[in-house]
């Protein structure tokens, strides 16, 4: 309970300061007068009394301040002291202090920036019962190097089985988008397929009705669904009624039984998901996904639970000893002996699951990491350049702190002083910060996806917040500690004595802070500028394909599709032409197959994509044709297959001849045959390569086969070639479609959105590393700038006199620029290395360019040169129009 | 006689013992300190203060103003149960250092 006193004490010492001191006055007071009116009574008179009194107290100031001093917590009124004190050193100097604030708010919102990004998508707990205990499950096959994560429904079932090692494992898919609605009336709506273990699993309470269980996913149990607690307050404004309300999803009714709990709503992080239905409804809503279901089908990601005091090892001991035995049963028999062999011999991995999975965390786990470490530069020029700039104050605040030394402040008091200074400028500075970020995370979210829409929670959360606080109190540290050590040296005396002098003389550390911050940005400037060619690069890539002015409607359910309004678009107006396909480029799903040329057995694994296209595919999409011809109305159904090959497939296997006329075999189901057996087909054209397959690939070869010899079912995609206005060609296409179309949700959007998501990583990074880039050349000029500057105050008596001597207006320039040539020279020096070294590491996210450029490094050196000298002219010149007689008359 | 001065960590107990019979004020304090020791100890109102804040601070003390015997106002402490338990413990510590401390002077 001591604590509680004391605390009350010291708030009261702090908030309560004059009621608290007037009364030890007072004590002290009746101390003197009582001790005096004794002395009286002992025969002394009155004044004689009071003075011995007074001698007794030895001081009353003194007494005082013993007592502040011993009380606890009296740090705490120094510190606070010293801010006040701090405080108004800043006002007295605003410009200054705005200056600093704004360079330390740019450095913390830029580290605060990305680390809230990365928070977001790689260290966020779900919200869901411990998240700390659920582990991810993959698989390694017996002839596979890198372990895979998704898995069949059977499998998941048979895992789901190991009670003695697991509480719970939950199964689920990533997000699939269903119409829900009725006819006419339908919205696209994002749906996870999950097994009936996963509630339990995740241990998530209802915040309405019921969740799902083993029960609701067994064959043959009816529909039901769990919505989101957001999707209940969108679409239901949180209604009680909601309990058993039918949705339609595709058009099939299912039960909705309850509402998950807030602020969750599927593991896949970044993914909203506003349906949740049990696997076994699958066939259900969607007969055609029903296949899904089967044993060759590997998409399900596994999070498990293992049970009290089980160990990784233990659990993987465990499965290892059971999974042979259940592989007989799960996988499909209709893959290859080998294949089973090899994955009846399969390992289990068993990673941290807890935060939940994204396909982002792969894709953006080197460019954040090299994006922190570009912010985290960004801020140590900031702090170089805060403490030049304090530097400089400090030796105009020679005389101040010399005083303070002189009437006995420690010289800890001092530095300590230096230390609230800076470490208050930084935490000012991190509030802005904090806003900063929030603004430009968004800003870096929406960017980082920009084919599919991103959730992720960015509101400034306790981690944020934290590492905010950290690097706040690094950087004042670390800006505050070199002037507080450099000024506090040296006792009280000489300085006091040798004050001109010393303001006379110029700190070393300076221009050292100086050449720092000239070559870590001339580092991120080699960087901004490797990432911005290889954006260039991409961009101006021959893909194979026109992507500008086309439009693409997908239909999943490719039957509801009639061809005939193929010929009816061409007819509105701005179409130049139109076709369909089974993908388009870029669109991140492909089909692959074997393909070899007639008489060749066919290999096991796939050697080219397939592309299923409707008549006048080649123009819609402006892919050439070296030879032979594209696909027309000709080509039917009943018509004997065809094909158009890529020229790597030309390439590849028919070197030296021409393939048109020519057969290739091929399992893929084309034409009137049986399925599962090779036929062949005849080629009738070649293509140009296309980057169909990812921009950083190299051409892979390609068959094209006619959409309507296609047997089986494929998704559709509908391209359309617009000349004029994209945005009024859509919407003139979703008005003719969607009354032609109501059981469908007709979404318009344009290639080039496709092509723009497949170099989005790499635009991220060319637009944050060139701004960053950009704020540290401008941080390292004015820190240039700022010591030329100040050197020529300094000097303006020596650059008077010698003017006065006779020196050229030209030399005094020279003098000064070439002061600033060394400086910019010896941040080169150490640069180059620098980011030579670090090249590597950066290599994998360039593309086209070598991390070692010449031309890249050198651009970026003479960016940094001629920057460099611009700031360096400013003080130059002023210096070069000192009026000697002005410049002597000064002292 | 020369006045000696109070061993380190002495002071606190003794005004505890001192304000354990009756509230006093500071002065007061000092005087009866005197009083007790027989003129050995005399206590500097600059060790006084600062521990009775002290003491005042960690709750073992509690202080009201109110008129002094000559009618001046003056600000009297008084034990609080804390103080007293506190007292309790450390006296009998002290005595028994102290016995110790003679003995292995005397020699016994």
């Amino acid at each position: 309970m001591i604590v509680l006193h004391r605390l009350r004490s010291l708030l009261r010492w702090l908030f309560r300061r004059k009621n608290v001191e007037q009364e030890l006055h007072d004590e002290l007071q009746t101390f003197v007068e009582l001790s005096a009116a004794e002395n009286i009574k002992a025969g002394l008179s009155p004044e004689e009394a009071r003075r011995r009194a007074q001698l007794d107290l030895r001081g009353v100031e003194q007494t005082k301040e013993r007592v502040r001093t011993r009380r606890w917590g009296a740090w705490v009124d120094e510190i606070a002291q010293d801010v006040r004190y701090a405080l108004r050193g800043y006002l007295r100097n605003p410009g200054l202090t705005i200056a600093i604030l704004l360079t330390l708010a740019l450095g913390i919102g830029a580290n605060t920036a990305i680390f809230s990004l990365t928070d977001a998508l790689m260290l966020q707990w779900l919200p869901v019962d411990k998240p700390e205990e659920l582990m991810q499950l993959k698989m390694r096959p017996a002839d596979a190097k890198e372990p895979f994560d998704t898995f069949s429904y059977d499998i998941v079932r048979a895992i789901a089985g190991q009670s003695r090692i697991f509480d719970g494992v939950a199964g689920f898919s990533g997000a699939m988008t269903f119409n829900v609605g009725l006819s006419g009336n339908m919205s696209k709506i994002p749906v996870t397929m999950v097994t009936g273990g996963y509630y339990k699993t995740l241990g998530l309470k209802p915040a309405l009705g019921r969740l799902l269980n083993e029960e609701d996913d067994k064959k043959d149990s009816p529909p039901i669904a769990v919505i989101s607690y957001g999707y209940w307050e969108r679409q239901f404004a949180q209604q009680a009624g909601v309990l058993g309300q039918t949705v339609l999803l595709n058009g099939m009714p299912v039960t909705i039984v309850g509402v998950s709990a807030k602020g969750f709503t599927s593991p896949n992080v970044g993914q909203t998901s506003d349906i949740t239905l049990p696997i076994a409804a699958l066939p259900h809503v969607n007969p055609k996904a029903a296949s899904l279901l089967g044993p060759g089908n590997f998409w399900l990601r596994m999070l498990a639970r293992p049970s009290e005091g089980m160990s990784i090892a233990s659990v993987q001991a465990y499965l290892a000893s059971v999974w042979p035995g259940l592989a007989e049963q799960v996988i499909s028999p209709r893959w290859s002996p080998d294949r089973r062999k090899a994955m009846a011999a399969a390992s289990f991995v068993l990673m941290a699951g807890g935060t939940g999975w994204t396909p982002l965390r792969a894709m953006y786990k080197k460019p954040l990491a090299v994006l922190s470490a570009i912010v985290g530069l960004v801020l140590l020029i900031a702090c170089f350049n805060i403490a030049g700039l304090q530097l400089a104050r400090g030796f105009s605040r020679q005389r101040e702190t010399a005083v303070r030394l002189a009437i006995g402040a420690g010289r800890g008091r001092l530095i300590r002083q230096f230390l609230i200074e800076s470490t208050l400028l930084s935490f000012i500075a991190s509030l802005f910060g904090v806003g900063l970020a929030w603004v430009s995370s968004t800003v870096l979210v929406n960017m980082i996806m920009p084919a599919f829409p991103i959730s992720l929670d960015l509101t400034p959360n306790l981690h944020v917040l934290g590492f905010t606080a950290l690097i706040a109190i690094a950087t004042g540290i670390l800006f505050g500690v070199l002037p507080a050590l450099q000024i506090s040296r040296g006792d009280a005396s000489s300085v006091l004595n040798e004050v001109a002098r010393i303001a006379g003389t110029r700190s070393r550390l300076i221009p050292g802070l100086v050449t720092l911050q000239v070559a870590v940005s001339l580092v991120l400037l080699i960087a901004a500028s490797l990432f911005i060619r290889t954006l260039q690069n991409l961009q101006n890539l021959d893909m194979g394909f026109g992507h500008d002015g086309v439009l693409l409607v997908t239909f999943e359910d490719a039957a509801k599709f009639r061809n005939e309004l193929v010929d009816e678009i061409r007819g509105i107006s701005g179409v130049v032409s139109a076709s369909i396909s089974t993908n388009t480029p870029l669109s991140g799903g492909l089909w692959t197959e074997p393909a070899v040329p007639a008489g060749q057995s066919l290999p096991q694994r796939d050697t080219a994509i397939f592309i299923g296209a409707g008549p006048r595919y080649f123009e819609t999409l402006l892919t050439p044709l070296v030879s032979g011809r594209g696909f027309s109305e000709r080509d039917s159904a009943d018509s004997a297959p065809v094909a158009v090959i890529s020229e790597a497939l030309a390439r590849r296997y028919f070197a030296g001849t021409n393939p048109v006329g020519q057969y290739i075999s091929t399992t893929a189901r084309v034409g009137p045959v049986e399925p599962g057996k090779a036929r062949n087909v005849e080629v009738v054209g070649v293509a140009k390569d296309t980057v169909a397959a990812g921009l950083r690939r190299d051409a892979y070869p390609a068959v094209y086969v006619p959409y309507v010899q296609l047997k089986g079912t494929f998704p559709l995609t509908l391209e359309v070639r617009i000349s004029g206005s994209l945005t009024a060609s859509a919407s003139a296409l979703r008005a003719f479609l969607q009354p032609r179309l109501p059981d469908t949700v007709i979404e318009v959007r344009p290639l080039s959105i496709q092509v723009e998501g497949a170099m989005a990583q790499e635009r991220v990074m060319a637009t944050f590393a060139g701004a960053f880039a950009v704020l540290a050349l401008m941080l390292a000029c004015i820190g240039l700038y700022g010591l030329l500057a100040y050197d020529v105050a300094r000097r303006t008596k020596e650059i008077g006199i010698r003017m006065s001597l006779g020196a050229h207006q030209k030399t005094v320039i020279a003098n000064i620029v070439k002061s600033a040539a060394w400086l910019l020279l010896l941040g080169v020096v150490v640069a180059v290395p620098a980011a030579w070294a670090a090249s590597r590491w950066v290599q994998s996210l360039l593309f086209g360019i070598k991390a070692t450029d010449p031309v890249a490094i050198g651009e970026a050196v003479l960016l940094m040169m001629l920057v460099g000298f611009a700031a360096a002219y400013i003080p130059a010149r002023r210096a070069s129009r000192i009026d000697p007689l002005e410049a002597l008359r000064h002292e | 006689l020369k006045k000696l001065d109070i061993p380190q960590g002495t002071l606190e107990l003794m005004i505890l013992t001192i304000l354990n019979r009756e509230p006093l004020h500071g002065y007061g304090i000092s005087q009866k300190l005197a009083t007790l020791s027989h003129d050995v100890f005399q206590v500097n109102p600059g060790s006084l203060f600062p521990a009775l804040y002290a003491l005042e601070e960690d709750g073992k003390l509690k202080a009201e103003w109110r008129p002094s015997e000559n009618n001046r106002n003056a600000k009297y402490y008084k034990l609080t149960a804390a103080g007293r338990k506190y007292l309790d413990q450390h006296r009998d510590r002290w005595k028994r250092v102290a016995f110790a401390i003679t003995n292995v002077l005397e020699g016994a």
